[in-house]
């Protein structure tokens, strides 16, 4: 919302407070402010002139020729405008000035007549958009007056934020009213007395129904819609508020001035007694903006004869518009439910200044002062006619006092405040409160609907005590460098993937169905109600997708093959393990490693990796696995495992099937894996067990054995380890050859004692029952020779 | 006495060193100069033979001719090695301006580095992380949190619903933690929950639909306005820098009161918001059903915003796009 201070001032008297004192003040107060434009008018050389005479140009049709007295002289102005005539009070840029855009204006010769000057437009003086022709300005100004000095000098407009509990600050008085207690200065009241000279023939009423508690109205005869005053068009222009006529004009001006919204219906074309419903299903109304709405029961409307003629603080109707022709006017100022304005407003996607001032709540009992207010500006320009305001108002609206102990502040705030600032802040903003040494009690005033609870005026004290004022404690909480398990576990992980080689990425959540089917058809996916693009409207049931997708794009922009992982959740439509009603999210750790590398060693070395690396990263991250191949949708018919851990499942792993790896059009083989980290603790990746060093020498010998291919490797070593339980030892594989007839696997064996150097016969005792125990428990043979 | 000449053997050992070309052979001379069958051990076996004063005479000549040798071999080898290592090194003179291994960062997503220094700084001070689940209903996300049915914030079209009946959507704060929390831990709680939350806004420079942020509870016995303030400025200084200064100014949550946001002092003298926070709304403790008298704040930060702040990120979009030209940096 944009604020002016010339506009302030009329409520309270800060004209001599600087612009930073101001904005400091705003934002102390709670106003964000979103710019800040300081004006300081700066027109040389254009005064006012009289018209004195319009006579046809000699040669041109478009134009007349005036004669202007600017004071000093009378000039000849040649005129392009036809919106004035003799009599008229306008501004004129005299030879040698400038205008809008450092536009130059001098002596000119215009087809044989010399012109000497320009008779402006408000748009040419850079003040408000008008298409209209010349700027007309109020005949007592004299002429030669120096233009600047009618317009407001060092002015400042602010952009500010008003938070959405404050529908009483949507308004220049509402602003000053907070500002009056920050400088301690009164506010004004403005409320100025009237002389109705005709009587009201309408009759209006609030209706029966409890959101329209107060319907007010104002009748006025004999109206000539022009232009509005200087001043409005000049504060209504720098809110940013269309000019239109001096009608809408001011009931524009009372909303930004008091917030009270205020609707303009031409009196003649309205028959019957006014007031106020629901609308009936399968009603509608021609509105202002020439639309046929379809009503509901939860619109509120504005009838006359009981038929709708307006949309109830939302938008009039267009039957019931004032026109160039209208004379006779019947200004609408009323209170409305917030809640039945925001429906309608949303509904039909209607938001205007006025819904969102109904929305926010505005000032119950303001109707009559936002009439006072029309008449009053209004009557300064034009001779009106008025009548004595009518009002129907169902009940007083009366907020609850509410009672509390003082010592609340001190406990919720940490600081201790004395009767006088109590009393006096609550003076300033109107709030009625009784002070004892123990208690204060408050009442709201009409247009605060933020002040219910003890808590809600505690909030106002911190306010304006000035957050920046308060002192500043450190609690320490019970958790000394403990983030917990969830957070452990991740960091872990993350620590342990990168020092790998992984990147680890964050991916967006939403995906196509096919992306969620590919690998994961067993699960029903989220769909999103309201999604952001039609394409993607699932929640990604796998993070596959996602690391794929990461994949290919940096091999397509940037011709690299990296590994990636991504920790996050997955989400699918079965039921939440912990939570009733919500569907179930998955914590869950992915990750992709090519087979080929880019980028690891720059000298193009290739750096391969195979289902052995991953099998291998994953022991790195979660200790002892145990793999069970199993065939999965999206992956290679044998190299796809299942992976536990102390028998429970973590996890699957494979390579990406040779389908999906053409259709993708991948260059590499991809390696896959997925963990269920919300079954995982730290805990599990520890896998510590000590065993002492031997003091003796090893004997080690390599065995080639003849085996079957469905031979387990890793039972043959289980089988030597058990044999040399007493031993340490290290066990492992250092060939596997196949061909399609046989299979050569090759152990090799090193193992020391841990209380001697072994002897010659005891190495060959231990190498025969090696081959012996192997031999008889798998169907091996020992490859003679090696 | 058959004596032969040894300064005559000495120079021919010399002039052999002379021919060495690697250091190898080395052996093989001592060895012709002072091992078996060499001409030296053929005169010490005819000591036996001489008389006493000959034996102890010529004795000590083939001693001085095998120490000299051996003299000669051990600095003949320590000059020759150390001209050959000095050789040898001066041939291994790479260019060390080249990165045959990629400059690589950390590869922690940037926005991991940033939401673990922020919950470090937490842990610091006796907060512990908690999380919850990201599809909520809406009653977590926004009724517990105060922010009813007829509430604008609700309507607003940037929740991501995930039923007709809007009665369960992606959480639009973290706030939702909170409710968790505490509907599951009785007082006192002190946790930062950091996470995604999801906004229904298209991916581009400023916005994104999925964006982390973190939020942090403390409800104690005696938590005032003054412990959050002297809490956050404590995050901003250790986050920012000890030079930062911060300003907290009023603002509106639904689900605090007071309610601040607080502006840390950048470049050229702006102020920039970077938090939300407040004291925790009667109405969230009694929906957890949590007692009366409870007190606590609670505070909300942005991570992508906290993370473009400090390294100048231009696009929010990068977060997401894992572009390695990006993921590199960090």
């Amino acid at each position: 919302m944009k604020i002016l201070k010339s506009w302030l001032n009329d409520w309270v008297d800060i004209e001599k407070i600087s612009g930073d004192d101001l904005s400091e003040a705003l934002e102390n107060l709670g106003f964000e402010i979103e710019s800040r434009k300081d004006i300081s008018a700066n027109y040389k050389n254009i005064v006012i002139g009289k018209v004195l005479e319009v006579y046809p140009h000699p040669n041109a049709d478009k134009v007349r020729v005036t004669k202007v007295d600017t004071g000093n002289n009378i000039f000849e102005i040649v005129c392009g405008a036809w919106n004035f005539d003799v009599g008229a009070t306008v501004p004129v840029a005299l030879p040698k000035s400038e205008i809008k855009d450092g536009f130059l204006i001098d002596k000119r010769d215009i087809r044989g007549v010399e012109s000497n000057g320009m008779i402006c437009s408000a748009t040419e003086l850079d003040l408000w958009e008008d298409n209209s022709g010349i700027l007309l300005l109020n005949d007592q100004v004299k002429p030669g007056t120096d233009f600047s000095s009618i317009y407001p000098q060092n002015d400042i407009v602010w952009e500010i934020g008003v938070t959405p509990n404050r529908g009483d600050c949507m308004s220049h008085l509402g602003v000053a009213r907070e500002l009056s207690h920050y400088f301690k200065k009164p506010l004004q009241e403005n409320l100025h007395s009237l002389n109705p000279t005709i009587e009201n023939i309408m009759t209006l009423s609030s209706g029966s129904i409890k959101e329209c508690n107060t319907y007010a109205g104002v009748e006025i005869e004999d109206v000539s819609i022009s232009d509005s005053s200087f001043t409005v068009r000049y504060r209504l222009s720098q809110v940013d508020t269309r000019i239109i006529n001096n009608v809408v004009d001011y009931t524009n001006y009372v909303l930004y001035d008091i917030g009270q919204p205020l609707h303009a219906f031409d009196r003649d074309k309205l028959f019957g007694k006014i007031s106020v419903r629901y609308a009936e299903n399968n009603e509608t109304l021609l509105t202002l903006d020439d639309q046929q709405r379809e009503l509901s029961v939860n619109d509120l409307v504005i009838t006359a004869d009981n038929k709708p003629i307006a949309l109830a603080g939302v938008m009039g109707g267009l039957e019931s518009e004032v026109t160039t022709a209208t004379t006779n006017l019947l200004i609408e100022s009323a209170y409305f439910d917030k809640v039945s304005i925001m429906n309608t407003s949303r509904k039909l996607n209607l938001i205007s200044d006025a819904s969102i001032r109904f929305e926010r709540g505005i000032d119950h009992n303001l109707q009559l002062l936002g009439l006072n207010r029309f008449i009053t500006i209004f009557k300064k320009d034009q001779d009106i006619n008025y009548s004595t305001p009518a009002i129907d108002t169902k009940q007083k609206l009366i907020s609850n006092k509410v009672k509390f102990n003082r010592n609340e502040i001190y406990k919720l705030l940490g600081i201790k405040l004395d009767d006088n600032f109590i009393s006096e802040m609550l003076a300033y903003l109107g709030i009625e409160f009784e002070i004892s040494s123990t208690e204060i009690s408050f009442q709201s005033p009409s247009w605060r609907y933020d002040l219910d609870r003890p808590v809600d005026l505690i909030e106002e004290f911190a306010k304006h005590y000035g957050f920046n004022n308060f002192e500043s404690t450190l609690p320490i909480g019970v958790n000394k460098n403990d983030v917990g398990q969830y957070w452990h576990l991740k960091k872990e992980l993350t620590t342990r993937l990168n020092g790998m080689g992984l990147y680890e990425i964050q991916s967006l959540s939403f995906v196509s169905e096919d992306s969620n089917s590919i690998f994961t058809p067993e699960k029903k996916s989220v769909e999103i109600n309201n999604p952001i693009d039609q394409t993607n409207k699932f929640l990604r049931t796998n993070l596959y997708t996602s690391l794929i997708k990461t994949y290919q794009s940096n091999f397509e922009q940037n011709k690299r093959s990296h590994m990636f992982f991504e920790i996050n959740n997955v989400f699918d439509a079965a039921e939440h393990p912990k939570y009733s009603s919500i569907p179930n999210q998955v914590y869950t750790l992915a990750g992709l490693v090519p087979s080929i590398g880019t980028h690891e060693d720059m000298r193009e070395v290739p750096v391969t990796k195979d289902i052995f690396f991953v099998k291998q990263l994953l022991a790195n991250c979660f200790g002892d696995l145990e793999f069970t191949k199993i065939q999965k949708p999206g992956f290679h018919q044998n190299i796809s495992y299942i992976i536990q851990k102390n028998n429970s499942i973590l996890g699957h792993f494979g390579q990406l099937s040779s389908q999906l790896e053409q259709s993708y059009e991948l260059q590499n083989s991809l390696y896959l894996f997925n963990i269920d980290l919300s079954i995982l603790t730290t805990k599990d990746l520890v896998n510590i067990n000590y065993k002492p060093l031997s003091q003796y020498p090893f004997v080690k010998f390599d065995l080639s054995f003849m085996a079957t291919s469905d031979l387990k490797a890793s039972d043959m070593i289980s089988e030597v380890e058990n044999l040399l339980i007493d031993n340490e030892n290290l066990i492992t594989i250092f060939d596997d050859f196949k061909n399609e007839k046989i299979r050569n696997l090759g152990i090799r064996i090193q193992t020391r004692s841990y209380s001697k150097t072994y002897s010659e016969k005891e190495v060959s005792d231990i190498l025969n029952q090696v081959v012996e125990v192997l031999e008889n428990k798998f169907k091996v043979k020992l490859n003679k020779g090696s | 006495m058959a004596e032969v000449n040894l300064d005559k053997i000495f120079a021919s050992f010399l002039l052999s060193l002379d021919d060495i070309e690697d250091i190898s052979e080395l052996p093989n001379i001592e060895k012709e100069y002072l091992g078996k069958g060499s001409l030296l051990s053929e005169e010490r076996s005819k000591l036996a033979t001489l008389s006493n004063e000959d034996k102890k005479k010529y004795g000590s000549l083939l001693k001085e001719f095998a120490d000299n040798v051996s003299t000669k071999l051990d600095n003949f080898k320590t000059e020759f090695e150390e001209a050959f290592f000095i050789e040898k090194e001066k041939s291994e003179n790479p260019d060390i301006s080249i990165d045959w291994y990629s400059k690589k960062g950390s590869k922690k997503h940037i926005l991991t580095n940033v939401m673990e220094e922020v919950v470090e700084i937490f842990a610091s001070l006796g907060y512990t992380v908690a999380h919850g689940p990201e599809a909520e209903t809406s009653w977590h996300n926004f009724d517990a949190l105060n922010t009813p049915d007829w509430h604008p914030a609700r309507y607003e079209s940037d929740t991501l619903y995930l039923d007709k009946d809007l009665n369960n959507l992606l959480r639009t704060q973290t706030s939702t933690v909170q409710v968790r929390h505490m509907q599951d831990n009785p007082p006192p709680v002190y946790i930062v929950a950091p996470g995604r939350v999801y906004r229904s806004d298209q991916l581009d420079a400023t916005h994104s639909p999925v964006f982390h942020q973190i939020e942090g509870l403390a409800v104690d016995d005696g938590i005032t306005f003054s412990d959050l303030k002297g809490t956050l400025e404590y995050f901003v200084k250790e986050f920012f820098g000890s030079s930062v200064q911060t300003k907290f100014i009023p603002h509106f949550f639904p689900f605090t009161e007071p309610s601040a946001e607080v502006l840390v002092s950048w470049k050229d003298g702006e102020w920039l918001e970077i938090l939300g926070c407040g004291m925790v709304d009667p109405n969230v403790f009694k929906n957890v059903k949590y007692p009366e008298s409870t007190q606590g704040f609670a505070f909300g930060v942005g991570v992508e915003r906290l993370a473009m702040l400090r390294y100048g990120i231009d696009h929010i979009k990068n977060f997401y796009e894992n572009d390695l030209r990006f993921l590199d940096q960090f």
